[in-house]
């Protein structure tokens, strides 16, 4: 009987320390987030949205980002399709160098596109030829976050890929000799959620790449200052813009997550 | 008509085919029956194309699909083949309707579209699902989707259908009518089909001749009573469920039977000269065994084997019981739950175990050995 009552008060005890625990990380997380939007009324927000400064880094941010986000699907895309396919020796290896991106810190990504971009760099005299000179440049801004945001989709279509029903594919292979045609029939429609939710993923990482950009590009006003770039500059001299421009980023990742979690859940031949 | 000729495959050192040949005639359904990872769905798949094998040569209708003609390698693609698949997991497209799954094949046939949505729609009459047209797959049951993706296999005219465990994904308490009802379609079809299973009866209901598969090659083909009857190695015993056991042959005995030793028992057999003074493997079905508290009073000992023995295991069926009896070797033995009570057996009792000797299948040991009973 004694040992039973223990047992529920330890319980209890149990269940209040994991709640506390619940509790601080969701407002740990959470509290931030909120606080930028306790930092600025409604009325403030429209009217810094006319800011000419804000909407050049928002406009800059969406013309980098979607051009970044185009060139990754075009890339990774069929990389992946490639990568899952084929067996190689040395695969494992150049596969982790491919998603190496994701988790290196955007300070090394930026020097190691200078390495590469800059006058004096790897590639730097090809495009001096041409007479391109690319730090510092918009085209830096499109390389920097194709470079950190790409592997991101490279990453979700190989796994839509790898998930899909072998089986399936190979009833395609009986029926149809050509393959494309089982690509784009079975093979693409099959794996486009996770093709989807990996180019809403790589274009979110584009809109917020701030370390390799700043390295890369530079911080240019209308030519480099994307939306990260920019809230850091308005910190000092003009903090509401700042903060508007932290809320839009907010949004746009908050409805980004919401889309790929939908997406997650869609099964096929739900309708009638 | 298919000819596999000394096929073999290996994945990664693991050796699954092992110089592997079998025919199959026209028109014929051949049943490849045996345990899972025996090489069977290997050996579909090399027929259809979707893998390659190491070596050997397959030939569809006289036409070699793959292997080498001289020092030449040929590899006809699956779509090439004349080949239907019907996989075991229910691998229709799921993102389109039944209609344009039956239709995918017939797409790239270079009809007119009037053309595919007529031959699509024999196809689902075939099947018996023409008002499912406009479903999505996750919308039938299983054995709609396997009946869905049989009529999609057929729609480029196939000369071989290849079907790999297809009652699997059906509804266990529906395997039974699909079975029945996926027979009647084989057998209208009139074309040739090669049926993967590891399940006997199935094997036994949907196909002319069965071919045992085990460690990777074909161990014995025949019709489904000559299998049973006279497995020709205890591999092929022991898949069965049949009794094997080893022995001698001694002599031949009043001119017609032969007197074979096992562990010291002494068993007649139908006559075979040729094995007498060799190591033989004996088969006997448990069916073809009956129990009797005493001797035989029939058994004169030309006819009939009865052999004292313990009953050592019983395990009760729906409506029989497997009893083994320990005679100086395991022989089981399947009896109608009734007689089992009347005997009143329990595990313990001595009993006579009786067999005619014309039930006794026998065979050389010799290059066996090594190999079998693993």
């Amino acid at each position: 009987m004694k040992n039973r009552l223990t047992n529920s008060i330890s319980d209890k005890i149990i269940i209040i320390i994991i709640g506390l625990i619940v509790l601080t990380y969701f407002l740990f997380i959470t509290l931030p987030i909120l606080s930028v939007f306790l930092k600025i009324e409604p009325s403030q927000v429209s009217a810094q949205i006319r800011n000419s400064g804000i909407i050049e880094a928002i406009k800059l941010s969406l013309f980098t980002s979607a051009i970044a986000t185009v060139i990754a699907f075009v890339l990774a895309v069929p990389s992946a399709y490639f990568m899952v396919t084929r067996n190689f020796p040395g695969k494992t290896i150049i596969d982790t160098l491919m998603d190496l991106p994701i988790v290196l810190p955007p300070a090394v990504a930026g020097v190691a596109l200078l390495y590469t971009f800059a006058p004096k760099g790897l590639l730097g005299p090809i495009f001096n030829r041409l007479g391109y000179i690319i730090p510092g440049s918009m085209i830096a801004v499109i390389i920097a976050e194709t470079f950190v945001a790409s592997p991101f989709l490279f990453r979700s279509a190989k796994v839509g890929f790898e998930n899909m029903d072998k089986d399936i594919v190979n009833s395609a292979k009986m029926l149809s000799g050509s393959r494309l045609r089982v690509f784009f029939t079975v093979t693409f429609p099959l794996s486009i959620r996770a093709i989807i939710s990996g180019t809403m993923m790589t274009w979110a990482r584009a809109m917020g790449e701030f370390g390799a950009t700043l390295m890369f590009a530079g911080n240019i006003a209308g030519i480099t200052e994307t939306m990260p770039l920019a809230i850091y500059n308005f910190l000092y001299y003009d903090p509401l813009a700042g903060v508007t421009l932290s809320i839009i980023l907010i949004i746009i990742s908050f409805s980004i997550l919401i889309l790929v979690k939908l997406l997650e859940q869609k099964r096929f031949g739900a309708k009638k | 008509m298919i000819k596999i000729n000394s096929i073999t495959k290996s994945f990664k050192e693991k050796k699954v085919l092992e110089n592997l040949s079998l025919e199959v005639k026209n028109g014929e359904i051949i049943s490849l029956l045996g345990p899972n990872g025996c090489g069977k769905t290997t050996l579909l798949n090399i027929l259809s194309g979707l893998t390659r094998q190491d070596e050997g040569n397959i030939y569809i209708d006289d036409v070699l699909v793959s292997g080498k003609a001289g020092t030449k390698k040929v590899y006809l693609k699956p779509s090439e083949r004349k080949v239907g698949y019907v996989f075991q997991t229910v691998s229709l497209f799921p993102h389109i309707r039944v209609k344009d799954n039956v239709a995918y094949g017939l797409k790239t046939m270079h009809l007119h579209r009037k053309e595919v949505k007529k031959r699509a729609n024999t196809l689902l009459e075939f099947v018996g699902l023409s008002e499912y047209a406009n479903f999505y797959p996750s919308q039938l049951s299983g054995g709609q989707k396997q009946r869905i993706a049989l009529a999609r296999s057929l729609a480029t005219e196939p000369q071989v259908l290849l079907l790999d465990e297809p009652v699997s994904a059906v509804d266990p308490q529906l395997r039974e009518s699909f079975r029945l009802e996926l027979k009647s379609y084989l057998q209208k079809l009139k074309i040739t089909v090669v049926y993967v299973t590891h399940n006997l009866s199935e094997a036994f209901i949907m196909s002319d001749r069965i071919a045992v598969m085990g460690n990777g090659r074909i161990e014995q083909v025949g019709c489904g009573s000559e299998i049973f009857y006279k497995p020709s190695s205890s591999y092929v015993a022991k898949f069965l469920g049949v009794n094997a056991f080893k022995g001698k042959a001694i002599k031949i005995h009043a001119g017609e039977l032969l007197e074979i030793d096992a562990n010291g028992v002494l068993l007649l057999a139908p006559s075979a000269p040729n094995l007498v003074g060799k190591n033989i493997i004996a088969t006997i079905k448990p069916e073809d065994i009956t129990l009797s508290k005493s001797a035989d009073p029939v058994s004169n000992g030309t006819t009939i084997n009865s052999v004292e023995g313990t009953i050592t295991e019983m395990i009760q069926m729906r409506s029989t019981a497997q009893i083994t009896v320990d005679t100086g070797f395991l022989l089981k033995a399947r009896l109608p739950l009734s007689i089992v009570k009347n005997l009143g057996l329990t595990i313990g009792d001595k009993i006579h175990v009786n067999f005619f000797t014309d039930s006794i299948n026998v065979f050389t040991d010799d290059n066996n050995e090594n190999r079998r009973d693993n």
